[in-house]
């Protein structure tokens, strides 16, 4: 492997070939996956090592206006938890914004928290994972194998120690097609350089209107504790019209 | 069998050395076992409880760091804390890292749910400092948790991976801590810390104790036998059946632990035994007969002392096979291994010994010059000899009054299964230890496992109960329980005086919905030891402030009681559970193994000296030695422990040799015609040393391990030299004063008519006359 590297790069010193700037590469795979509108449900479902699963539905409105993303999501299944919502304001330069409304108790709340490398709904997922990432949170290189084959593959490093320590990883290796800059898998590597977390992306669909498209189903795998999470995006809707008032806070207990 | 040993001398030897160094080859390859919980069967229904809540919320071993200054919330600490924390979450070999970093503080504040890092930005103002300080107190899942409530000592705690090796994780830990930089001074603990420690111990016992109490062996040997020729007959027993015992650990698949550390100090002092009679016999020999030739020597030899060399060696074998009735996997191991290597030590000594004596060239009587090592003993035996036989009655009342006295302290006895309290006051797991039970509520836990709906509110209300009724039981530290979330998520969702607050909603619906909420703001795995993925299984657990085994009785009898009619499944185990377990266990291993072992060195001696009186009589000394024994160590506060439980089965086998000594000789001084009084004289002079000299070897033997890392073994050590004392005592001084007064038939029924008419005419001589024939007969021994 790491004589081929080696190869790899002699042979790009020697032809004098020039690869592109990889936050280049990173912004442009970024900003196909950022979509305006969508309407979607969502099935999350957990797999225990030992084959136990947990299924969460939910339906999801989302929408990005000047670098703000906005979501409501609503709890569909199980039944104990049907209709607990969030709303979720994902903002560019400030701390993001989350309430939660639970309709057993009739109690909207505000969240405040500062952890993105936590769990995503105890999935294998982080809520990092879930949003659109700062990309100068990372210094951000090529691999020696980059754009050998038929990917970019290009490694994100946070830029400093609080950083890694609120993406909860050490480094991070994330796949792009060459020609499409569509994000294949992404590979999380601990701090003492372990490969410890992968996502792939098992299928995606266009977005009507744009170059971008959507992720309707990923598989996040945690090799160091066997367990795995799947998303599955059903009923997609990226043109749907969703009003400004749809992410208000009292919207929630509706 | 002068003859085959003649013949086959070369054989003899040849096959000794080779079994011995054969089987000693393998020693190298013995692993060591630090883990307590593998010395009780797999099938102890604690372990079986145990194992199944492990199964379902993971192995609860921890290690624990320790910052401690006068206070930690300082600049200083709390970096040297932050870097600590962020280095031990790092490492593959911890799993979960609980910390003053990790801890949230969950609030409900002007309609908002805040969830924070307890400790953000380190304080620098009083201001800050005293606010910290205060969110510390209010927080039930840091006070006392992760930051002791007088500020003085900081935790970090963290479960391990068992997927990585735990010597790697621990040494990682160890330069994480070493390079830190900060004011707090750092101690760990935990059982992966006392795990490592015993390891260490173990290995450190193994290399220093075993070539000591070879020294001390040989010294000994050397002061009481004399000539360089006479010790390494006995010594060299001693080498090739410890090698051989030694190596039967791995080859049976078995594992070093604190307990089968105890086997080569064992066979070092018991293997000679029968060595330093023949050895001793040969000198007797050849100083006191006029030429003999090598046949007729080891005729002598041979003829004389086959029979109680065997029997004292099968009523030694069966003592320590007393221990295959005990209930520790250890110690039916050490039980295994002394019992073949003390049976290849016996053989050895009724072969390779004489077969190596065939090598000496024979002596005239005149040729001899032994300077006498045992004078002193004899004068001893002399002493002994005429108290005895001046007053019998008084030294019989005496000996059965102190008896008495001393076990009266049976009732104060108590049984130690605290591993901790293996090591001594200044080690680092004992100070690490008292830190953690007094500030930090224990490293002792009890696991309660609820098998059901966690989230029906009926079941969150019982477990509830009974997490409040655990908090206020005695000797409980911290309970941490599923309910206690739920309590704090409610906290969080209501206003102080509001209805729900700091209560378990009445819906499962709402607690569904509370879990989900967490699940969003918290960290999933913050409760994962404390409800499955399924919540079909919830998980208490508890830690010990007072980890004392009539405590944990009572508060697993507590938990039956309340959970009798619980609405779910209730199973309770834990590493404490399974120690008060190992406790009960010891004391019936204790009681079985002692009947086992008098049961068979009874019907032995029946056999021996054909009569059941004649069992009894010998077994008086045993007794003895086992009521002052356990008086002993209840008067002295010492506790019955894993190694000290030993004590019994090794002082049965051992102690019943030095009576078959003598009661085998005074019955063959009889059927020479002497009187009693001089049949008795005439064993002090002559198998009394002996006999004091083996008691000797194996007391110094056993004093090795006052040099032990482990108080357990240093406090077997002591109780080995009282028991084996006292057993000698008796021996020596009782049996002797017992045969004088009563003059048992049994010790007579094989003299000719002849003889006992004899006795019946024997006019008994006075004490000065004794002391006059003994004197002379210690000179014609010694001349």
């Amino acid at each position: 492997m790491l004589i081929l590297a080696v190869l790899v790069l002699t042979f790009t010193a020697v032809t004098g070939q020039q690869q592109p700037d990889p936050v280049q590469i990173m912004e442009k795979g970024r900003d196909l996956t950022m979509i305006a509108s969508l309407k979607s449900t969502m099935t999350l479902t957990i797999y225990e090592k030992n084959g136990a699963t947990r299924v969460r539905t939910i339906s999801m409105v989302s929408k990005t206006t000047g670098g703000t993303e906005k979501r409501l999501v609503r709890f569909v299944e199980p039944a104990d938890v049907r209709g607990t919502a969030m709303l979720i304001v994902d903002n560019e330069d400030t701390q993001d914004e989350m309430w939660i409304y639970l309709p057993a108790l009739k109690k909207t709340r505000r969240i405040v928290s500062t952890e993105k490398g936590k769990s995503f709904m105890s999935s294998e997922f982080s809520n990092a994972d879930m949003t659109t990432a700062t990309l100068s949170d990372f210094r951000i290189s090529h691999m020696p194998l980059s754009g050998t084959g038929d990917s970019w593959i290009i490694e994100s490093k946070p830029v400093t120690e609080e950083k890694a320590e609120e993406y909860g990883y050490g480094w991070k290796v994330t796949y792009l097609g060459k020609k499409d800059l569509k994000i294949i898998k992404m590979e999380y590597y601990n701090y003492e350089n372990t490969l410890y977390r992968t996502i792939e992306i098992l299928s995606s669909r266009p977005v009507v209107g744009s170059d971008g498209y959507i992720m309707t189903e990923m598989v996040a795998t945690n090799l160091l504790n066997g367990r795995s999470s799947r998303i599955v995006y059903n009923d997609v809707n990226t043109t749907a019209k969703i009003p400004e008032n749809t992410f208000e806070v009292g919207n929630l207990s509706r | 069998m002068a003859g085959f040993i003649l013949k086959y001398r070369w054989v003899i030897i040849s096959v000794s050395i080779m079994l011995g160094a054969g089987f000693g080859l393998f020693i190298p390859s013995a692993e060591t076992d630090p883990e307590i919980r593998n010395y009780i069967p797999r099938s102890m229904a604690s372990r079986v409880t145990t194992d199944s809540i492990e199964q379902q919320f993971g192995v609860q071993d921890m290690i624990v760091v320790l910052f401690t200054d006068s206070s930690v919330i300082t600049g200083p600490d709390l970096g040297q804390i932050k870097d600590a924390d962020r280095a031990f979450k790092r490492l593959e070999g911890l799993e979960t890292v609980n910390s003053l970093y990790t801890a949230r503080d969950i609030r409900g504040e002007e309609g908002m749910m805040i969830v924070d890092p307890l400790v953000g930005k380190i304080p620098e103002t009083a201001d800050e400092i005293a606010k910290l300080k205060e969110n510390i107190l209010s927080n039930q899942f840091a006070r006392d948790i992760v930051i002791s409530s007088d500020f003085t000592t900081a935790a970090i705690t963290g479960t391990v991976n068992p997927g990585v090796s735990e010597s790697i994780t621990l040494g990682k830990i160890d330069s994480i801590i070493a390079s830190s930089d900060g004011d707090a001074e750092t101690l760990t603990g935990g059982l992966p810390y006392i795990r490592r420690y015993i390891i260490k111990d173990v290995n450190r016992d193994a290399v220093v104790l075993v070539p000591l109490a070879l020294v001390i062996m040989l010294t000994l040997l050397k002061v009481t036998l004399g000539d360089w020729r006479s010790v390494l007959m006995p010594f060299s027993v001693v080498v090739l059946s410890t090698a051989l015992s030694m190596g039967l650990i791995p080859l049976f698949g078995w594992k070093i632990s604190i307990i089968s550390l105890l086997v080569p100090i064992i066979m070092i002092s018991v293997a000679n035994n029968y060595g330093i009679y023949l050895v001793t016999r040969y000198q007797e020999l050849t100083a006191s007969e006029t030429y003999l030739n090598k046949s007729e020597i080891l005729h002598g030899l041979i003829g004389s002392l086959n029979m109680p060399i065997l029997f004292s060696g099968l009523t030694t074998v069966a003592g320590i096979l007393g221990l295959l009735a005990h209930s520790i996997i250890p110690a039916r191991q050490l039980g295994v291994l002394a019992a073949i290597g003390i049976s290849l030590a016996l053989a050895m000594s009724l072969l390779f010994i004489p077969a190596m004596i065939s090598f000496i060239k024979p002596t005239r009587k005149a040729n001899v010059v032994h300077k006498d090592p045992g004078a002193f003993l004899l004068r001893i035996t002399g002493g002994i000899s005429r108290i005895v036989i001046r007053w019998p009655d008084r030294v019989l009342t005496v000996s059965v009054a102190l008896t008495l006295l001393i076990s009266i302290g049976i009732s104060f006895l108590r049984t130690e299964t605290n591993q901790e309290n293996y090591f001594p006051h200044k080690h680092p797991v004992r100070k690490a230890s008292e830190i953690i039970n007094s500030k930090f509520g224990g490293s002792q836990t009890i696991s309660i496992m609820i098998r059901g709906e966690i989230k029906d509110p009926g079941v969150m209300k019982a477990i509830d109960d009974l997490t409040l009724h655990l908090k206020a039981a005695e000797g409980v530290g911290t309970v941490f329980s599923i309910s206690d979330v739920v309590r704090e998520m409610s906290k969080a969702l209501y206003e102080p005086g509001e209805p729900g607050y700091d209560m378990i909603p009445a819906s499962g619906e709402a607690i569904a919905q509370m879990f989900e909420l967490y699940n969003m703001s918290g960290d999933p795995d913050d409760f994962k030891q404390l409800m499955n993925f399924e919540n079909t299984a919830a998980h208490i657990l508890v830690r010990l402030s007072k980890p004392e085994n009539d405590i944990i009785r009572s508060l697993e009898a507590d938990i039956g009681r309340i959970t009798a009619d619980f609405p779910a499944g209730v199973t309770v185990g834990g590493y404490a559970i399974i120690m008060a377990d190992f406790a009960q266990k010891i004391i019936r291993g204790q009681l079985t193994s002692l009947l086992f072992a008098l049961l068979t060195v009874f019907i032995l001696l029946s056999i021996i000296f054909r009569s059941v009186k004649g069992g009894l009589t010998g077994s008086i000394p045993l007794a003895a030695s086992i009521l002052i024994q356990f008086g002993f160590m209840g008067l002295a506060g010492i506790a019955v422990d894993a190694a000290t439980a030993l004590l019994s089965s090794i002082m049965i086998g051992v102690g019943v040799d030095f009576t078959i000594q003598y009661m085998w000789r005074y019955n063959a001084e009889l059927r020479k015609g002497l009187s009693h009084r001089e049949a008795i004289q005439k064993t002090y002079a002559t198998t009394g040393r002996s006999i004091i000299i083996n008691a000797l070897s194996v007391m110094a033997g056993f004093s090795a391990t006052f040099f032990s890392g482990f108080l357990s073994i240093r406090f077997f050590g002591y109780m080995v030299l009282l028991s084996i004392g006292s057993c000698l005592l008796f021996a020596i001084i009782f049996i002797p004063a017992f045969l004088l007064k009563f003059k048992p038939a049994f010790i007579e029924a094989d003299l000719s008519r002849k003889i006992i008419k004899m006795r019946r005419n024997e006019k008994d001589v006075n004490t000065g006359s004794i002391g006059t024939h003994l004197h002379g007969s210690h000179g014609s021994t010694t001349a």
